[in-house]
C-alpha cells in the first residue's frame, strides 16, 4: 500500500481545504486512505492509500484534487490532452524512436512544461510522485521509469535509442567522472539498484537531444547537465520509459495534471515511433486513451441495494470526479484523464456507493436460510483432541514453518519428503513441517523447568511431497504427541494408543518400527484393519537418546504421531 | 487464627502433644516417643508444625555420640565375624592360612587381621607346619562385641551410658565416614528440646471445649468401610482453607478454544466449513482472484515458492481458460480485463498459500446456491517475523452466495458479525480496496476493551472471479482479523505467543 508525505500547506492549497488532522482522517476514507503518521512540529503528514489502481492519488497535488473534488463539487477539466485523431500543436518538441529501442524498452511518452519558478513544496512533490509512480505502480521502475530536465537546454528532436552499453559514456548525476553505460551498473548506487532491469540485455536505453547531449539512461540515472533539476527551474522535459504503453501514457497524464494544478503550463510533445503501438506510430502526449464505460442504473442498484433514478447516480460520481451521461436506463462513464481503473460496470458501482457514502447504506441481514456444518475431518479432529484431553494431554498449537536443522538434521531424518522454499527470509522458516515431531521435541527442549510428567499433542496438518500428485505434494491431516516423565515407556504409550483407538472404533495391528526417530525394538507401526488389505497409519515408540540429545531433552520421551485422514476413513 | 480455626488445623500428632504434657516440660523426640509412642519423624513433625503455630518453642540443644550398626554389623552378626568364623573353624583342626582364608571366603588381608589380633590375645598361634592351632577357646572381647552388635541392631548406642571396655571396642571397629567396611558407625547427634508456650495452654482449653481427642479418624480408608469403625469414631474436621497443590490437566489450547468458538458461532450463523491443501497454484491464489500476473504484490518477495518441484501438474479447465480469458480482455465476464498476455507457465507456479481467500475461490465452483462458506486456515506471508506477523498464522474468510445478495447485505452481514463474533458495540464502514471485490469496504468496530479498530475486510467479488469460476449471482466475500481478539482474550500482546513452544507457558494460559 502506498504511503506518501505530504505537508499540510501543501495539501490545503490543492484541496482549497482547511481541514484540521482530526477532521482529514475523517475525510480520507472517501478516498480509500487514512493518515498513518503526524508531525506536528513539521506539518509533515504521511498518508496511506489502499488502492493499487489509484495512483493518480500519491502525490498532494493528486490527494488534494481528489479532496477538493469529492467535498466541495469541483470537476476538474484539463484542456492539454490530445486524443485519439485529434493532435494537439507540439511547436516542435519532439522525441524520435530509433526501432533498436523495440526490443529492449519500447515506449517513451513526454511532456514539457512552463512557469513560475519551481518552489521546494512542488519539486519536492513530484520527486516524490516519481518515485511512488515507478515503485509502486512501475514495478520498482521495471515497467516506468522517469526522468525531468531542464527543457531549455534540450534541442529538439529528442532521440532515445539502443546502445552499445561498454563504448557509450556519460557523466551520471551525483558522480564526478564519466563512466560508461555498463560501469554506471557496478558504480552508482542507482545503477547497483536497477541495473538488474537492463543488465541481460545486449543494447541499453539511452536518451539525447538532436546534439547528442545526454538526458539519462533510462531506467537508470539521469546525466549531471541536462538532468540536474532544482528549484528555481520554470521550463522542464518530462519523459517516462517502459514496457507497457497505457500504463506510462496514465502515469504521464497524472504527473501533467499534477503540475497543471501546481500552476503550469504543459505543452504537449510529439513522439514518433519507427513501429506500431496501441496508440499508432505518432503519438502526442499527454494522450487521453481510457475509453467510457457503459453500466446499466438497474444493475448498480441491484448490486448496491438501491433505487436511484440517473441524476443521483450522476451527482455521485460527479463527488468521484467521474463526469457522466445518462439517458434510456444506461449511464454512460467518461473516465477522468488521469484514472484508468474502469474495467467493468461494478467499478462504476462502487465510485457511486462511495460517491454517495457508505453511511447511507442501511445494513440489511442476508436472508437466506443454510445449513451450517464443520467439515468431517473437523469433527474427526474435535473426538480426538477430546480424547487425547482426557488422557490428560495439554492441547499445543505449533507453526507450520521451521529450519532445516529442525525439521530434519535434529530428527536424525533423510528428509525426502519435506517440502522446501525456494526463496525462505531466514533459514529458520526454510521448510514445511513434514511432521508434528519436531514440534512436539522442540517444545520438550525449552520445557524441562515446566512440571513433569509433561504429556503435550497436536491437531495440525503436515505436507509431504508425494510426485505422483498434481500439486506434487499432499496435506494431511495429523495427530502427533509427546509425553516426558522419568519413568516413561513404550507401555505407557502403547496402553494409549490403545485406548484412543478404542474409542474411535478402529481395529488394528502393530508391526515393530525400524523408524530412526527410536529406539530399534521399541517402536511399533499402526496398521488398521481393512477389507482389502491393512492400511498405515502412523508409528509410536520411545524416542531416540541420540534424538533426545539433538533437542537438549533430559527426560524420556515417548512420541506417537498418526495420519487422521486415513483413521477418520 | 481465631481459636476454633487453630484447633481444626491441628494434626492428632499435635493434638496429643498438647493434651499429654504442660507449659515448662522439658520435651524432646525421645520423650515423646516414650510417653506417645511417636517414632522419631512423627515427634519431629509435630514439634515442627507446633512451633510454626507458636504453641512450641526450642529450648536448648544437646549433643551426644552413637553408634549405630553398619550393613556389614548385621551381616556379621548373622553370619560370624571374620575372627569368630576362624575360631569355629578351628574346631575341627589346624589349618594353613591359606586354606583357612578359602574356606571362610575372605581375602588374605583381612584374614591376616583376623588372624593377628587373636593372636594377639593368645587365642590362637601357628605351629610347625605353619598351621594355624587353636590355643584358647573363650574370648572375652568377642563376647562383648557380639552383645554390642545385637544391642545396636535393636536401638542406636548411646555412648554415655557405655563401658570403658564396651567403648573400647566400638572406637576399634566404627568409623565416622566410610563406614561401609566397618560394622559400627559412629556420628554426633544432636538432640533438640522444646517447651509448650503460654498460648499452648489456651489451644489446649480449645481443644478440650471442641471434644478434639486426637484419636479421630484421618483418611477415610477402605479398611474403615469394611470394618465399620468409621461409625463409632470421629473424622477430624481438615483445614479446608489450606493451600492446594498443583494439579496439571489435559486441557485444549486457549487459542484453539477461540478458534473453535469462532467457527462453532459462524456454523450457527449457516455457514459450512471449507478446508484445503498448504501448497497452493499461483492460479488458484491469484489469477483466479483477479490480481494481475504483473500486480506488485505477487513479485517473488510476498509469498514463498516451492523449491521442487517447481510447477503443478496441471491447472483444472475448464477454469484455467475461463480465467485466462478475464484476465486477457475479460472474457465473458463483462470486463475488459487486464489487458496483456496471460502466462500460463506461471500460473502453475507451486506455492504455499498466502491468503485464506484461495479457498473461497475454490469453493466457488461446488458451491450451492444460496450458500454460505467459511474457513479457519493456515496461511503464509513473506513477512519478517515480529509481534504482529507470524511465519504462518490464521485467516478467517468465507464467502456469501445468493442472488439477492448486495452492497446492504454485505454491511448487513459485517455488522452481524461485529456483534456475534467480535463483541462490538459500534460499527463504521469505510471504502477499501482487494484487487478481487468491488465494492470493497473495510469494517471497523468499537470494542468495549480495546477500542476502535479494523475487524476486517470484504466486498463483492467481481465478476471476472465469479463468472469465470461458473457463478452468475453476486458473492460477497469477507475476511475476518480474529487474531487480535484471540490475543485480547488471553491477554497476549505478542502474536508469536500464541503458537509458543513453550508448555508451561501454554498450561498457565487462560482466557479472561
Amino acid at each position: 500500500m502506498p504511503k506518501i508525505e505530504v505537508k499540510q500547506a501543501g495539501l490545503e492549497r490543492y484541496s482549497t481545504l482547511k481541514p484540521s488532522v482530526d477532521e482529514l482522517a475523517e475525510m480520507l476514507p472517501a478516498v480509500k486512505g487514512e493518515v498513518d503518521e503526524v508531525n506536528r512540529e513539521t506539518g509533515v503528514l504521511k498518508l496511506e492509500f489502499n488502492d493499487t489502481n489509484r495512483p493518480d492519488l500519491w502525490s498532494t497535488a493528486g490527494a488534494g484534487r481528489a479532496l477538493r473534488t469529492y467535498y466541495t463539487g469541483w470537476l476538474p477539466t484539463y484542456e492539454f490532452f490530445s486524443r485519439p485523431g485529434r493532435s494537439l500543436p507540439d511547436e516542435g518538441r519532439r522525441v524520435t524512436v530509433d526501432p533498436s529501442v523495440n526490443e529492449v524498452r519500447p515506449y517513451l511518452a513526454a511532456f514539457a512544461l512552463s512557469g513560475p519558478a519551481m518552489d521546494a513544496v512542488t519539486l519536492d512533490d513530484l520527486i516524490q510522485t516519481q518515485e511512488k509512480l515507478c515503485w509502486n505502480f512501475g514495478r520498482k521502475r521495471k515497467s516506468i521509469a522517469m526522468g525531468v530536465y531542464r527543457s531549455q537546454s534540450i534541442h529538439y528532436p529528442v532521440r532515445y535509442q539502443a546502445v552499445d552499453p561498454d563504448t557509450t559514456r556519460f557523466q551520471p548525476l551525483g558522480l564526478e567522472k564519466t563512466l560508461s553505460l555498463r560501469e554506471i551498473l557496478k558504480e552508482h548506487p542507482k545503477g547497483v539498484e536497477y541495473g538488474p532491469i537492463v543488465a541481460g540485455l545486449p543494447k541499453f536505453p539511452f536518451l539525447t537531444d538532436s546534439r547528442g547531449e545526454v538526458l539519462s539512461f533510462p531506467p537508470i540515472i539521469n546525466s549531471a547537465h541536462l538532468g540536474a533539476v532544482q528549484t528555481g527551474d520554470q521550463e522542464l522535459f518530462v519523459e517516462m520509459t517502459g514496457t507497457d504503453l497505457p500504463s506510462l501514457t496514465l502515469a504521464v497524464s497524472i504527473v501533467a495534471c499534477d503540475l497543471a494544478d501546481a500552476g503550469y503550463t504543459i505543452l504537449p510533445v510529439t513522439v514518433e515511433y519507427p513501429y506500431d503501438t496501441p496508440f499508432g506510430k505518432t503519438v502526442t502526449f499527454p494522450y487521453y486513451f481510457q475509453e467510457e464505460v457503459k453500466a446499466e442504473l438497474g444493475f448498480i442498484n441491484k448490486l448496491l441495494g438501491i433505487n436511484l433514478v440517473g441524476e443521483e447516480a450522476q451527482n455521485a460520481l460527479a463527488k468521484m470526479g467521474v463526469a457522466s451521461r445518462y439517458g434510456n436506463g444506461i449511464l454512460t462513464v467518461i473516465p477522468p484523464v488521469y484514472r484508468n481503473d474502469f474495467l467493468h460496470p461494478v467499478d462504476v458501482a462502487e465510485d457511486v456507493a462511495v460517491g454517495r457514502g457508505l453511511a447511507s447504506f442501511e445494513p440489511e441481514r442476508p436472508s437466506d436460510a443454510t445449513i451450517g456444518r464443520l467439515t468431517d475431518a473437523e469433527l474427526f479432529g474435535r473426538r480426538v483432541r477430546d480424547l487425547m484431553i482426557g488422557m490428560g494431554f495439554q492441547e499445543m498449537i505449533f507453526n507450520y514453518l521451521g529450519s532445516r536443522r529442525d525439521f530434519i538434521e535434529r530428527m536424525n531424518i533423510s528428509g525426502t519428503d519435506v517440502v522446501q522454499i525456494l526463496n525462505p527470509m531466514t533459514e529458520n522458516y526454510e521448510y514445511v513441517r513434514n511432521s508434528i515431531a519436531p514440534n512436539l521435541l522442540e517444545a520438550e527442549g525449552v520445557s524441562g523447568n515446566a512440571l513433569y510428567p509433561h504429556h503435550i499433542f497436536e491437531v495440525g496438518k503436515v505436507v509431504r511431497l508425494e510426485s505422483s500428485h498434481r500439486e506434487g505434494s499432499v496435506t494431511t491431516n495429523s495427530l502427533g504427541w509427546l509425553s516426558a516423565a522419568p519413568d516413561e515407556g513404550f507401555n505407557q504409550i502403547n496402553s494409549r494408543v490403545a485406548a484412543l483407538l478404542y474409542y474411535l472404533g478402529k481395529d488394528y495391528k502393530v508391526k515393530e518400527s525400524s523408524d530412526p526417530r527410536f529406539i530399534p525394538g521399541r517402536a511399533a507401526e499402526v496398521w488398521i484393519d481393512r477389507k482389502a488389505q491393512p492400511e498405515f497409519a502412523g508409528v509410536f515408540g520411545e524416542v531416540h537418546p541420540a534424538v533426545l540429545e539433538n533437542w537438549n531433552a533430559g527426560v524420556p520421551c515417548t512420541l506417537g504421531e498418526l495420519n487422521l485422514d486415513v483413521l477418520a476413513r | 487464627m481465631d481459636q476454633d480455626t487453630l484447633v481444626k488445623s491441628l494434626h492428632p500428632l499435635e493434638v496429643k502433644v498438647l493434651l499429654t504434657f504442660g507449659t515448662g516440660v522439658p520435651l524432646t523426640a525421645g520423650v515423646l516417643g516414650e510417653k506417645l509412642g511417636y517414632k522419631v519423624g512423627q515427634a519431629n513433625q509435630a514439634f515442627s508444625w507446633l512451633c510454626g503455630k507458636g504453641l512450641a518453642h526450642e529450648t536448648g540443644r544437646t549433643s551426644k555420640t552413637v553408634y549405630e550398626i553398619t550393613e556389614l554389623g548385621k551381616e556379621q552378626l548373622a553370619g560370624g565375624t571374620p575372627e569368630e568364623n576362624l575360631l569355629k573353624a578351628l574346631d575341627k583342626g589346624p589349618v594353613a592360612m591359606a586354606e583357612a582364608a578359602q574356606l571362610l571366603g575372605l581375602e588374605q588381608k583381612d584374614m591376616g587381621s583376623a588372624y593377628g589380633q587373636l593372636a594377639k590375645e593368645g587365642l590362637v598361634a601357628m605351629d610347625d607346619n605353619k598351621r594355624i592351632v587353636k590355643k584358647a577357646a573363650e574370648s572375652p572381647r568377642l563376647k562383648t562385641l557380639r552383645t554390642l552388635l545385637q544391642k545396636a541392631s535393636e536401638a542406636d548406642l548411646d555412648e554415655s551410658v557405655l563401658s570403658e571396655d564396651e567403648k573400647a571396642i566400638l572406637s576399634a571397629n566404627a568409623k565416622k565416614r566410610g563406614a561401609a567396611a566397618s560394622v559400627f558407625k559412629v556420628s554426633e547427634r544432636e538432640t533438640v528440646v522444646y517447651e509448650l508456650t503460654p498460648e499452648a495452654g489456651s489451644a489446649v482449653s480449645a481443644i478440650r471445649a471442641q471434644g478434639v481427642t486426637g484419636d479421630e479418624l484421618g483418611a477415610l480408608t477402605p479398611a474403615l468401610l469394611a470394618s465399620g469403625a468409621w461409625k463409632t469414631g470421629v473424622f477430624r474436621p481438615y483445614n479446608v482453607a489450606a493451600p492446594p497443590s498443583r494439579l496439571v490437566i489435559g486441557r485444549r489450547n486457549p487459542y484453539q478454544e477461540y478458534i473453535l468458538g469462532v467457527k462453532d458461532k459462524l456454523v450457527s450463523l449457516g455457514f459450512e466449513e471449507f478446508d484445503g491443501p498448504l501448497v497452493e497454484t499461483e492460479f488458484w491464489n491469484g489469477d483466479a482472484l483477479f490480481m494481475p500476473q504483473f500486480h506488485s504484490a505477487r513479485d517473488i518477495h510476498d509469498v514463498y515458492y516451492v523449491k521442487n518441484p517447481t510447477h503443478a501438474k496441471e491447472i483444472e479447465q475448464p477454469w484455467l481458460d475461463r480465467i485466462a480469458a478475464a484476465h486477457t480482455n475479460g472474457g465473458d465476464t463483462g470486463s475488459r480485463g487486464w489487458g496483456y498476455n496471460f502466462d500460463r507457465d506461471f500460473t502453475r507456479r507451486l506455492i504455499l498459500r498466502s491468503q485464506g481467500t484461495v479457498l473461497s475461490a475454490k469453493q466457488l465452483p461446488k458451491a450451492k446456491i444460496p450458500g454460505k462458506y467459511f474457513g479457519v486456515v493456515r496461511c503464509f506471508r513473506y513477512d519478517q517475523v515480529d509481534a504482529t506477523h507470524g511465519a504462518d498464522f490464521y485467516q478467517t474468510e468465507g464467502i456469501v452466495l445468493g442472488s439477492d445478495v448486495n452492497l446492504r447485505t454485505l454491511l448487513g452481514l459485517l455488522k452481524m458479525f461485529a456483534i456475534e463474533v467480535a463483541g462490538a458495540t459500534e460499527v463504521k464502514y469505510v471504502p477499501g480496496y482487494f484487487p478481487f471485490t468491488e465494492p470493497s469496504v473495510e469494517v471497523h468496530i468499537k470494542h468495549p476493551v480495546l477500542g476502535w479498530f479494523e475487524m476486517g475486510g470484504s466486498g463483492i467479488f467481481r465478476p471476472e472471479v465469479t463468472k469465470s469460476l461458473g457463478v452468475d449471482v453476486p458473492v460477497l466475500a469477507w475476511g475476518l482479523g480474529i487474531d487480535r481478539m484471540a490475543l485480547m482474550s488471553l491477554g497476549l500482546s505478542d502474536i508469536r505467543e500464541l503458537f509458543t513452544a513453550n508448555i508451561e507457558n501454554v498450561r498457565l494460559r487462560r482466557r479472561s
